[in-house]
């Protein structure tokens, strides 16, 4: 253990200075790519006629801060980072990290479960298919999986909806809750969780079927039948931390990315999560919204990038002699 | 492990059929709720002042002083009388004395006063109040007067879209703009809001106690917001909801055949006053040229336009770009689709292809190669226009951009074509007559501000000098005939509105303004069976 933790704090000094690095040229982009995109804040707050005068004009510019030097608002931008004020937004008329924060929770509910639900359900179920991958439930499974996996999740969710909630009444169209009681929710978020679940679960089910069938072809498998343990034993003591491997970044990955939301699938279920909160701010060109929105997604990816790379060196302890 | 994995699936379809039992609902018990089904769009707050889409739907709540009627003209809403002096500096607009906000304090002339100042303060669309209002005062007879700093003949239409705000309320907070409230919204028209959650996708409306006027027969109404149409269409179905409601929108027309088989619904189907429209960068060659935008005219196939997106349900334009719905409509002659015609008037006009390589050329010499800026929404649509100008030998290219976007380089007239659409209080804006989509001296999301001809501009300006009905109306039919002599933009076609209600509600009486989502509307809704 004290030999892990030697590793990890070597590990946590050479990335941690690379990390920051990649932090600051990514929000330095955060500030430039919205700016760089044609559009203005002002048109959506302003509405189909306006007859404002150029002095009228020029005090809601200021109000909004957009007649200051970019430079200026560069440094802005950064003294909002280091306070973590993430500034105003005119159009969801809103503190910026209020509205993320509302968003938000909402996001977790939704992706959490899903991805944990996947994770879970895709590695084991692709490492019992990729073990005994011509036993014809399994052959049965991997085609399910493909079709869902190539189904897009938004064509997913309309079929879903038409059958549970439009031909058989189980479920409600809209909405995180009605009532707003925890059965409520839960009855909110099934179809949506289980589409996104579904989806992940494909993927992983994937990667992981092609991991153990390359793994289970490696010499220690010989070894450990030999040594006379069965079938399930050798794939979930040995084959299976082996083969997660490359399923483990992905899943980490997507807790990085949870707070991008799932735009599609809150656009067919009517939620107002953090993926509609940066397609509403983009069209509107909410620079605010955007950057802050995109701030916590870097942190978040960044932060998950360095949590995969520790626990490789913990899983692995090739990873681990190696460093 | 398997075994482990069967109790695993085993105790998953238990919990499906557990949440999945005893779907939750609001009750409404004896209750008559009338439950609309609409999109979000542009709703993102809980902010009446500050939300645009919001205050629209907050007009039950908090209704302007000002209303239009069935045929379009403007009366009072709150407002039992109005006068404006001859030179439309001062107008004088008496107050109904009958009206209560809905915590019981009566609405006053100074809640009018209050209101109107603090839109002309806070609100970025509404600035322009400030800049022309000199002075407004509270007068006898339960009256409020404001005195411009120069004419202005429109005060009253521009009263008929800003919600009313009681004054002991809202000069307590801060910050107007920025306020929101989720909860129990006072107002004072026949429903109050009782409460914002959009999260669940709900505005829920109470019958104000203290409304004094015609009493609805529905107790409630519930404003269900869905992100997508297809959805909001099965859940119409369904009879999750009873309607539906989007500004400036039919019901999707391709939907309708199913809402009739379910033998439930009957529908309101009516000529509308928003359309959409091909226009003209008229600050380019070579769209500038009438005989150019004349021979446009003449190749586009409106009857096919009206088959394929609209299934049907609109009727060819006139070169007056008005709709027949739309008040002092002049008939002036008709689009006609007639190809040869069209080429024979670019050939006359100098446009031919000389150099045999399929393309026209213009009047310098060089191929005539065309782009049509659009947003998605009528992709489909401009598909169809870049086909029939293709016709044309003119090479025609679609340019589809978001929203914002649009705007932009509309604005900095970094287009050869559009397509866009006008909305109903569009119609009306500036000097009414769809003039606010074409005067270079306004601009704003879907203007394009292209014609700077002086006789138009002096035709604008006569209208804006006067409220008198009987020079509006020689001034409305000069602005269709220089619609149709002149071609700004082309009206693709002149299309029908189409709402489907459940059959328990009759009664229903759009305005061409907001449509269904009036108070008349839903004062005089009935229903059928209780």
């Amino acid at each position: 253990m004290f030999r892990v933790y030697c590793f990890v704090v070597f590990i946590s000094k050479k990335k941690i200075l690379r990390y920051l690095l990649a932090l600051f040229i990514i929000f330095s982009l955060n500030f430039i790519l919205p700016r760089a995109m044609p559009g203005d804040p002002l048109t959506n707050l302003l509405g189909e006629e306006y007859i404002l005068s150029e002095a009228a004009l020029q005090e809601l510019r200021s109000e909004l801060g957009l007649d200051k030097p970019l430079t200026f608002q560069y440094l802005e931008y950064w003294k909002g980072i280091v306070r973590f004020d993430l500034g105003y937004s005119y159009h969801f008329n809103q503190k910026v990290i209020s509205l993320i924060l509302s968003r938000m929770k909402w996001t977790l509910a939704l992706l959490v479960p899903s991805i944990i639900l996947g994770a879970i359900l895709g590695t084991i179920l692709g490492a019992l298919s990729g073990w005994k991958r011509n036993a014809v439930p399994n052959k049965a499974m991997t085609w399910a999986f493909l079709a869902v996996y190539s189904s897009p999740p938004y064509f997913l969710g309309i079929i879903l909806l038409y059958i549970f909630a439009f031909k058989w009444g189980l479920f409600p169209f809209k909405g995180f809750y009605e009532t707003g009681t925890i059965i409520d929710i839960l009855q909110h978020l099934f179809l949506p969780v289980l589409i996104m679940s579904a989806f992940a679960a494909s993927r992983n089910y994937m990667i992981m079927r092609g991991s153990v069938i390359i793994e289970k072809e490696k010499l220690y498998v010989v070894y450990a039948r030999a040594k006379g343990l069965l079938g399930d034993s050798i794939l979930f003591r040995h084959i299976f931390k082996n083969a997660i491997l490359p399923v483990l970044t992905l899943v980490a990955l997507d807790f990085g990315f949870l707070l991008s939301g799932a735009l599609f699938v809150e656009i067919i279920f009517s939620m107002n999560g953090m993926g509609t909160l940066i397609y509403e701010a983009l069209l509107s060109r909410d620079y605010p919204v955007l950057q802050g929105c995109f701030l916590i997604i870097t942190i978040m990816v960044i932060g998950a990038n360095l949590i995969v790379d520790v626990l490789y060196s913990i899983i692995d302890p090739r990873v681990r002699e190696k460093g | 492990m398997r075994k482990h994995l069967f109790y695993s699936i085993l105790f998953f379809v238990c919990l499906i059929l557990l949440v999945s039992c005893g779907r939750q609902t609001v009750k409404s018990g004896k209750e008559t709720i009338l439950k609309i089904g609409t999109t979000k769009d542009g709703l993102r707050s809980a902010s009446i002042l500050g939300d645009s889409y919001l205050a629209g739907f907050a007009q039950l709540s908090n209704p302007p002083l000002m209303t239009m009627n069935r045929q379009g003209i403007i009366e009072g809403l709150l407002v039992k009388a109005y006068e404006t002096s001859d030179d439309n500096t001062v107008w004088t607009f008496h107050l109904d004395p009958n009206l209560y906000w809905s915590d019981g304090v009566p609405v006053s002339p100074k809640d009018v006063k209050f209101t109107v100042e603090l839109y002309g303060s806070e609100v970025p669309y509404a600035r322009w109040i400030r800049e022309i209002l000199k002075e407004a005062w509270v007068a006898a007879d339960h009256a409020v007067v404001f005195e411009l700093n120069k004419p202005y003949s429109r005060l009253d239409f521009d009263f008929s879209t800003y919600n009313l705000l009681p004054q002991h309320i809202w000069e307590k907070i801060e910050d107007p703009i920025r306020y929101t409230n989720m909860g129990v919204n006072i107002g004072c028209g026949p429903f109050y809001i009782e409460k914002i959650d959009l999260n669940a996708g709900l505005i829920l409306f109470r019958k104000n106690p203290f409304w004094k006027g015609q009493q609805p027969e529905i107790q409630a109404i519930g404003l269900h917001i869905y992100n997508n149409k297809d959805v909001l269409a099965m859940a119409l179905e369904k009879g999750e909801v009873d309607t539906y409601y989007r500004y400036a929108s039919s019901y999707p027309y391709s939907n309708l055949k199913r809402l009739e088989e379910t033998g439930n619904f009957d529908f309101i189907d009516e000529p509308h006053l928003s359309l959409k429209f091909l226009g003209f960068n008229l600050k380019k060659k070579p769209m500038s040229e009438f005989n150019f935008r004349e021979a446009v005219s003449y190749t586009i196939n409106y009857e096919e336009l009206i088959k394929l997106d609209l299934l049907g349900y609109g009727e060819i334009p006139n070169t007056g770009f008005l709709p027949r719905v739309m008040p002092n409509f002049k008939e002036t002659p008709p689009l006609r689709f007639n190809p040869e015609k069209a080429k024979n008037i670019l050939i006359r006009a100098g446009y031919t292809d000389s150099n045999g390589n399929g393309i026209r050329e213009d009047l310098n010499g060089n191929d005539l190669r065309l782009s049509i800026l659009i947003s998605k929404d009528y992709l489909r649509l401009a598909e169809l226009v870049r086909d029939y100008l293709r016709e044309l030998d003119i090479q025609v290219g679609l340019k589809v951009v978001d929203a914002n976007t649009w705007i932009n380089l509309k604005d900095e007239y970094k287009y050869d074509l559009v397509i866009s659409r006008t909305s109903p209080w569009g119609m009306f804006m500036h000097a009414n007559w769809a003039t606010g989509y074409f005067d270079s001296r306004r601009t704003g999301e879907g203007v394009l501000h292209t014609v700077d001809d002086p006789e138009f501009l002096r035709l604008c300006d006569d209208i804006l000098s006067t409220t008198d009905e009987t020079r509006l109306e020689v001034y409305a039919h000069k602005v269709q005939d220089y619609y149709a002599q002149n071609l700004p933009a082309i009206a693709l076609y002149w299309n029908r509105i189409v709402i489907p209600y459940q059959k328990k509600f009759s009664g229903w009486s759009p305005n061409p303004l907001y449509g269904i989502y009036n108070i008349k509307n839903f004062l005089n809704l009935r229903i059928i069976n209780q």
